[in-house]
């Protein structure tokens, strides 16, 4: 019986002192105002951007996929198994590149991109490769064959004396063959060379893929500030304010009076000997060029109705000044069936034939036609809006605001225009990119745009 | 408005028994007893009452109501589908979780890298993006002649149920971290307009709070046609509706024809 165990106890313990009293807590109520402005006051402050937080750049890239022109490989070759090969990237893409790209150009199913930089890679390419447009790509299975198709951004290898010094101007893409401009060696030709757009003397039955051969165009009156491609030619523009050419000529396009293959870029005359020209461009079969007193010059195909203001006939093999009384213009930019040119004021003209961008029911015209700027964005609320470039692909026109909006309009072949849906636009359409598009190029059926990011 | 006179009471003709106490009855016209005011009692009890767009409880500004009859014009204004008009305050450097300065606080960031130039760019964006989304909810087929003349003229907008839309916004004031807007819009709630000044916020690199909205202009009702509180009496009432009508009427014939 003594040794009945006291509930808790333990026999022989010193018996425990009173429990200390706990007080149950009060539950938090709602914070007063001063407590909510301390802590307010305490919370730390995070920094997303820095006062000198520079702008970035970037490159977003929409259109046709399968040919790999784009330069994301995941289109075609998924590398994920949730991933399916995507036909035709509707919205603007962005393509992650290592260095900021300067200059871009969109040829017929393959793109240039490339940069201002002294490295030693300075032009990437990617997309079709079957006439070495893109220069020669080496396999890696095979390391004596070359790629047909590249798809992702591939540099090439140029042939410089000095290539830690020169930098690359500007690159231009025709049907099968590309140029590309650097500041002191010249102009570098690649690709198919059949009707001597390349500038080199044509060889029969020359293969043209897997060719190691990059040719350099280095005589010319003074140095060239601008190249542009049409389909199968090549022009050429120098310092002076002189016009070389190239290639093709079957419609004219070379300007040179004739229509036989010119193989040797040779200088134009006709209406624009003596003027200095500022502008050249052209993408089709016919080309556009303005001098610097606002004159534009046309030679070239005109079977629709492109040159129909200064010639009957379906072919002019000589640059003829188009009498336009719509400005001095500024820039001029040439597709396969229509032009576009923009005057000192900011209007925008467009002549030729297709969707011109003023509606369904104007399909052609020879005499330009003035699209209402209230669909570029300008009204009473903002009346500051102007079209600052204009830019052509094959069938479709772009054009850049200057405040860095893109708009498009156009046949939309295989979701080249970027505006999400597949079919045709017939007046400018916005597109949306999250940045403020610096500057676009258009392709048959993909585009490429630098643009800079917002903060 | 029940002291005001009303109307006179209906007049009938009663034969009633003649006054002198011969026989016969007397044609007379006497008021009807049931218009007699102590038999029908006062004429108004109740005010039906109809609110226009609603207002928050945080906003404050322009609000349209209709009385009585006037409340038909209301659902006709609303099929109209007029812009209305906000001035929106902003404050850099917060973010809280229902977007205004009163909410729980989320996060401080710095704000000392955003100009004037690099707000007015995101607010250019903001009124491109719902440009297109103005000329996509209106359901109209792009491919005709009419859509490219309407979308000249600047005429297209959605006559239907559409998600907010914002027609032309613009920065009025800038002095860090304050900030003042003007957004004109369709189909809003003031809680959008916040929401859209905590993603300026978030698109700067910084974050946004609301401070102040203020609804300027609903339709054809501007702050010069609007009753302050002192003036909420019968008299500015009546002047209210009577220079208001003509407006009103004009605005619902050129729109719903």
């Amino acid at each position: 019986a003594v040794l009945r165990a006291v509930p808790g106890a333990v026999l022989g313990a010193v018996p425990r002192p009173p429990a200390l009293h706990r007080g149950l807590a009060k539950p938090a109520g709602p914070r007063s105002v001063r407590q909510l402005r301390e802590a307010e006051e305490a919370a730390p402050v995070f920094q997303y951007a820095g006062k000198a937080a520079k702008r970035k750049d970037r490159v977003f890239v929409w259109g046709f996929c399968y040919s790999g022109a784009l330069g994301v490989p995941s289109f075609v070759k998924p590398d994920v198994g949730w991933k399916k090969p995507r036909r035709i990237q509707a919205t603007p893409y962005r393509l992650e590149t290592e260095e900021k790209i300067s200059s871009a150009a969109c040829g017929y199913g393959f793109t240039l991109l490339s940069s201002h930089t002294t490295d030693i890679t300075k032009v990437w390419g990617m997309g079709l490769n079957k006439d070495s447009q893109l220069g020669f790509q080496r396999s890696i299975r095979d390391r004596t064959k070359g790629y047909e198709y590249v798809l992702e951004p591939s540099p090439i290898p140029l042939p410089l004396e000095k290539p830690q010094q020169t930098r690359v101007l500007q690159v231009s893409c025709g049907r099968a063959h590309s140029l590309i401009l650097t500041d002191s060696e010249g102009v570098f030709t690649m690709g198919n060379n059949s009707y001597g757009q390349c500038g080199r003397k044509v060889i029969e039955d020359e293969t043209y893929s897997e060719s190691h051969l990059i040719h350099q165009l280095k005589e010319f009156d003074s140095r060239v500030v601008q190249v542009v491609c049409g389909q199968d030619h090549s022009l050429f523009r120098t310092k002076k304010g002189a016009v070389y050419a190239c290639g093709w000529g079957a419609d004219g396009q070379t300007g040179l009076g004739h229509y036989n293959i010119t193989s040797v870029p040779t200088k134009l005359h006709g209406d624009i000997a003596g003027v200095n020209i500022i502008q050249v461009s052209s993408y089709g079969d016919c080309c556009l060029a303005v001098s610097d007193e606002g004159d534009v010059f046309g030679w070239g195909n005109s079977e629709y109705l492109q040159l129909a203001s200064v010639t009957e006939t379906t072919q002019v093999n000589v640059p003829r000044h188009l009498p336009f009384k719509i400005g001095k213009i500024k820039e001029a930019a040439c597709g396969g069936t229509g032009n576009i040119v923009l005057t000192e004021e900011g209007n925008v003209f467009v002549w030729g034939y297709g969707i011109l961008g003023k509606g369904p029911n104007l399909i052609e015209t020879a005499v330009p036609e003035m699209i209402p700027p209230s669909l570029f964005g300008w009204s009473d609320f903002s009346p500051d809006i102007r079209v600052a470039h204009v830019r052509c692909g094959l069938s479709h026109f772009a054009a850049l605001t200057n405040r860095g909006e893109l708009f498009v309009w156009g046949k939309n072949l295989r979701g080249c225009l970027g505006t999400g849906r597949m079919e045709d636009q017939y007046f400018p359409w916005r597109v949306t990119v999250p940045g403020e598009v610096v500057d676009v190029a258009c392709g048959v059926d993909h585009m490429v745009s630098m643009v800079k990011s917002f903060a | 408005l029940n002291a005001a006179p009303g109307r006179a009471p209906r007049q009938h003709v009663r034969f009633l028994p003649a006054p002198d106490g011969t026989t016969g009855l007397v044609a007379a016209r006497v008021p009807v007893l049931a218009d007699h005011p102590l038999v029908r009692g006062p004429r108004f009890r109740r005010l039906k009452i109809g609110a226009g767009h609603r207002l928050d409880t945080k906003a404050s500004g322009v609000f349209v109501l209709g009385i009585g009859h006037g409340n038909k014009l209301l659902t006709h204004l609303y099929n109209c589908h007029l812009t209305k008009v906000y001035t929106v305050g902003g404050l850099f450097g917060k973010a809280t979780d229902d977007f205004s300065d009163t909410g729980n606080l989320v996060e401080k960031t710095t704000f000392d890298h955003i100009t004037r130039e690099k707000l007015e760019r995101i607010v250019a964006v903001i009124q491109g993006t719902n440009h297109k989304a103005l000329l996509m909810y209106s359901n109209i087929d792009m491919k005709t002649q009419e859509a490219y003349e309407l979308a000249v003229k600047g005429l297209i907008r959605p006559m239907g149920k559409s998600p907010p839309i914002i027609t032309a916004i613009r920065c009025l004031q800038f002095a860090l971290p304050e900030f003042q807007l003007e957004i004109h819009c369709l189909h809003e709630t003031q809680q959008y307009l916040r929401k859209i000044v905590h993603e300026i916020g978030l698109e700067l690199k910084s974050s946004a709070v609301c401070t102040q909205v203020r609804r300027i202009r609903d339709g054809v009702f501007t702050l010069d046609d609007a009753l302050l509180r002192t003036q909420w009496n019968l008299q500015s009432i009546r002047n209210a509706i009577w220079d208001c009508q003509l407006k009103v009427k004009t605005e619902l014939e050129k729109t719903l024809g």
